[in-house]
C-alpha cells in the first residue's frame, strides 16, 4: 500500500497548524501543503 | 490546483484534505470601491504593498472605514507615521463587539490619539480621481482621502467548499463537526473559513481569529494523523489597542444576551491597574454580564492602560469554566503593589455585579 496522501490548502495558522500536528503523529505521511502567497504562518 | 505564476493547472489527488483558506475582507458593494488607493487589510503581501505607498508617495490624509480592530490598530498606525487620519464608523461607537458605554472609551481613546472620529456615518462611496480614490462619501460627509483602508469585517473565504458540495453553516462558514471534520468523507476544515461553537451561548458563531485558528488547526491535524481529539468551542475572546490603551472582549455582549432571550445585570467599574499609590498605576475600567437569578458569568470587557486589557483572561477562563459570579468572589488571584490593587478589578466587578443578581 502506498503512503497516505495529505493535501493541505491554505499554509496560515489552521493550515500549518494542522500539517505539523499531523506530521508529528505520523511520520510516514505523504503531506503537501499549498499557499496562493509567499509567507506561511503570518497569523501563527 | 493552479501555479499562479505559470498558469499551469493539474489535480492533485488527496486520501485527506485540510481545507484552510481562511476569511477574506469585506469589500463593499459601492461606487469606486476598485479604485487605486483603496486596501483591505488581510495578507503580508498588502501590508507591504501599503508601506511601499507609505514611503513612495507620502500620503497625508487617511481615511479609515470600520471602527472594529483592524480598524482601530490601522488608525494607529498612521496616525504614528503622521498622517491625518478620519475614522468612518456607522455605529455610535467604535468596537461593536462591546457594549456602547465601554465602546465610547475606546472612542475617546482614538480621539485623544489624533484620529477624527466619524460617527454614525455609513460609506455610500468613493470620489475617483484618474483612477485613484480622491474621497470618502458617506451618507453625511465627504472626506478627502489619499489612502483608504477598509476595515468592515471578514467573510469566510469558503466558495472553493461551497463548490465541492460542503455544507456551510453560519455566515456561509464551513460546517464541521467538534473533530474538525465536514460533512465529506476525508475532508477536514478549520480557521478562519469554518463555523465555530459559542460555549457560553451554546450555539453555533463565526468567529475569525489566530487564536482559535491555531488551535482548531491542531485538532485537525492530529485526527488528519490518525489520533482523536476533539475542539469543544470558543468563548469569543479578543483583544487589540489603539496607542496606550487596550481593548479586551469575552462572552456575550448585551445585545447578544438580549437576542438569546436571557435577562442579565451587569456592573462597571472604574479602577487602578497597580496599587493607587504606587507608580505608573493606571486607569483600567471593568464590565462584566451575569445571568439574572443564577449568576452564571455571561461576559466581560476591559478598557484601559498599562497592560489593563490582558485581565479579560481571568474572565474568558471563569466562561470556560462556567463559573457564576458568586463562585468567583473567592478567586485567588495575584497581589502585590506593581501589579494590582489589593482587590483585583476583575474581582470589584464581580463584587458589585452580585449585589444586582
Amino acid at each position: 500500500m502506498s503512503k497516505e496522501r495529505v493535501i493541505v490548502i491554505g499554509g496560515d495558522a489552521a493550515g500549518m497548524s494542522a500539517a505539523s500536528q499531523a506530521r508529528r503523529r505520523d511520520p510516514e505521511l505523504e503531506i503537501i501543503a499549498f499557499e496562493r502567497g509567499a509567507y506561511t504562518s503570518y497569523s501563527a | 490546483m493552479q501555479n499562479l505564476e505559470t498558469g499551469k493547472a493539474w489535480w492533485e489527488p488527496y486520501d485527506q484534505l485540510m481545507v484552510a483558506t481562511g476569511a477574506v475582507p469585506i469589500r463593499p458593494d459601492v461606487s469606486g470601491v476598485d479604485a487605486e488607493g483603496i486596501y483591505g487589510a488581510d495578507t503580508i503581501k498588502t501590508a507591504i504593498n501599503i508601506i511601499e505607498i507609505l514611503d513612495r508617495k507620502q500620503p497625508e490624509r487617511a481615511v479609515v472605514v470600520g471602527g472594529g480592530y483592524i480598524g482601530l490598530e490601522m488608525a494607529e498606525a498612521l496616525v504614528l507615521r503622521g498622517l491625518k487620519v478620519s475614522l468612518v464608523e456607522q455605529a455610535g461607537e467604535v468596537m461593536n463587539t462591546l457594549d456602547a458605554d465601554m465602546g465610547a472609551l475606546v472612542s475617546a481613546a482614538l480621539e485623544e490619539a489624533g484620529v477624527t472620529l466619524c460617527r454614525r456615518e455609513s460609506l455610500q462611496g468613493f470620489d475617483v480621481h484618474n483612477g485613484h480614490v480622491k474621497a470618502v462619501i458617506t451618507d453625511k460627509s465627504e472626506i478627502l482621502a489619499d489612502l483608504v483602508i477598509l476595515g468592515m469585517g471578514v467573510r469566510p473565504n469558503s466558495a472553493l467548499a461551497k463548490q465541492a458540495g460542503i455544507p456551510l453553516g453560519k455566515k456561509d462558514a464551513i460546517k464541521v463537526n467538534d473533530r474538525m471534520q465536514t460533512d465529506i468523507a476525508n475532508i477536514w476544515s478549520a480557521g478562519d473559513c469554518v463555523e465555530s461553537f459559542h460555549l457560553v451561548s451554546k450555539k453555533p458563531f463565526y468567529v475569525a481569529l489566530g487564536t482559535v485558528a491555531n488551535k482548531q488547526g491542531r485538532i485537525a491535524g492530529i485526527n488528519i494523523g490518525g489520533g482523536n481529539a476533539t475542539f469543544p468551542g470558543a468563548v469569543g475572546t479578543a483583544i487589540s489597542k489603539i496607542c496606550e490603551v487596550g481593548v479586551a472582549r469575552t462572552g456575550l455582549q448585551a445585545k447578544e444576551i438580549e437576542n438569546l432571550g436571557l435577562s442579565y445585570v451587569s456592573s462597571k467599574i472604574k479602577s487602578k491597574t497597580r496599587a493607587g499609590y504606587y507608580p505608573d498605576a493606571q486607569d483600567i475600567t471593568v464590565k462584566v454580564l451575569a445571568e439574572s437569578g443564577s449568576g452564571r458569568l455571561l461576559g466581560g470587557q476591559i478598557v484601559g492602560k498599562g497592560g489593563a486589557a490582558k485581565r479579560i483572561d481571568v474572565l474568558a477562563t471563569a466562561l470556560h469554566a462556567g463559573f457564576t459570579v458568586q463562585e468567583m468572589i473567592h478567586l485567588d488571584l495575584s497581589y502585590a503593589p506593581p501589579f494590582s490593587p489589593v482587590w483585583d478589578p476583575v474581582l470589584i466587578a464581580i463584587r458589585q455585579v452580585i449585589k444586582k443578581i
